[in-house]
């Protein structure tokens, strides 16, 4: 559910047409259309990088950890799930809000990480150091439609 | 409610995709063309009362249909024709503002022909305010808009035939 549509849907409980509040919030959302979706193209074109990048700086501050203990198996798993965390962010920046990360990628999140024994304080510090790489790749501007998301998943771990 | 972003969004992550330049042009032809929602959803919030009197007046204020023996008669029942035109508009304009005419199968047009019919309510003249509210939303929105707002408002008619 995006941005749009739970306006929409606040409006329709209240059973009014639009408040001008929420006619706010949305001409605040669209008037950043062009924004989000470069946002979103700059995320998918560096997750290679923002992944490896960040694994380094994780590793550096984190050395003892699943994903870097030699398994190679186990660290490209790890990185997969880092790379579709930052899918996740980008699909944000699209919605405007957090919905499909919730939906997606932090519902059951803790139990599942739980389950494969991997630490979820140093999950957070793998999130963190993926929010530096990725501010080092874009605008103040960008980022912060961006930093939002990193910050909520963040906060999940 | 789906909106035309999330059905974007749902299919890609179905592949575990991100968007495709496919779909983040179709994303950015919607975001462009935000404001100009915006503006007139804007427009109805501080005039939907007046929209609704236009286009009576304009389909079924002078027909049979408000006399004795007609379906806008007594005055409950033409309150209830009113309030009927009311949510036509609002949800039309949630589609619009969406781009997704799924609100309008999920929380109008479930049941109603159906509930139309058992009340006797004309549906050919329903169908005549719906165009009529086409007309009198060009007028207010503009064209463009309008044309937005024709396009869900088509959907409620053909969901009622």
């Amino acid at each position: 559910m995006s941005l749009v549509a739970q306006v929409i849907a606040q409006s329709d409980a209240a059973e009014r047409f639009l408040s001008s509040t929420e006619l706010n919030k949305l001409e605040e959302f669209f008037s950043k259309g062009a924004l989000r979706i470069r946002v979103a193209e700059k995320l998918a074109a560096n997750e290679k990088k923002i992944v490896e990048e960040g694994s380094k700086r994780f590793w550096a501050k984190c050395p003892n950890t699943p994903s870097n203990r030699g398994n190679a198996q186990k660290t490209a798993l790890c990185q997969r799930d880092q790379g579709w965390y930052i899918r996740l962010v980008s699909y944000c920046v699209l919605a405007g809000n957090d919905k499909p990360l919730e939906d997606i990628g932090l519902n059951g999140m803790r139990e599942m990480y739980v389950s494969l024994g991997v630490p979820l304080a140093n999950l957070r510090m793998a999130m963190a150091s993926l929010k530096e790489v990725a501010a080092g790749l874009m605008s103040a501007e960008e980022m912060a439609l961006a930093a939002p998301y990193f910050d909520r998943l963040i906060r999940a771990f | 409610m789906q909106d035309t972003i999330t059905a974007l969004i749902n299919p890609a992550d179905e592949q575990g995709q991100y968007l495709n330049s496919a779909a983040l042009d179709q994303l950015n032809k919607y975001f462009q063309r935000g404001t100009m929602r915006v503006k007139a959803a804007g427009i109805i919030s501080a005039t939907a009362s007046d929209i609704i009197s236009k286009t009576v007046a304009k389909s079924l204020l002078y027909g049979d249909i408000t006399l004795p023996g007609g379906n806008m008669y007594p005055t409950r029942r033409y309150a209830a024709c009113l309030r009927d035109l009311s949510y036509f508009l609002r949800y039309a304009t949630y589609a619009m503002l969406a781009a997704d005419a799924s609100i309008l199968d999920e929380r109008v047009l479930n049941g109603l022909k159906e509930t139309y019919t058992a009340l006797g309510v004309p549906i050919d003249r329903v169908v005549e305010a719906l165009n009529a509210m086409k007309e009198v939303l060009n007028a207010s929105v503009g064209a463009e808009a309008g044309q937005e707002l024709a396009v869900y408002l088509d959907h409620i008619i053909a969901g009622l035939t």
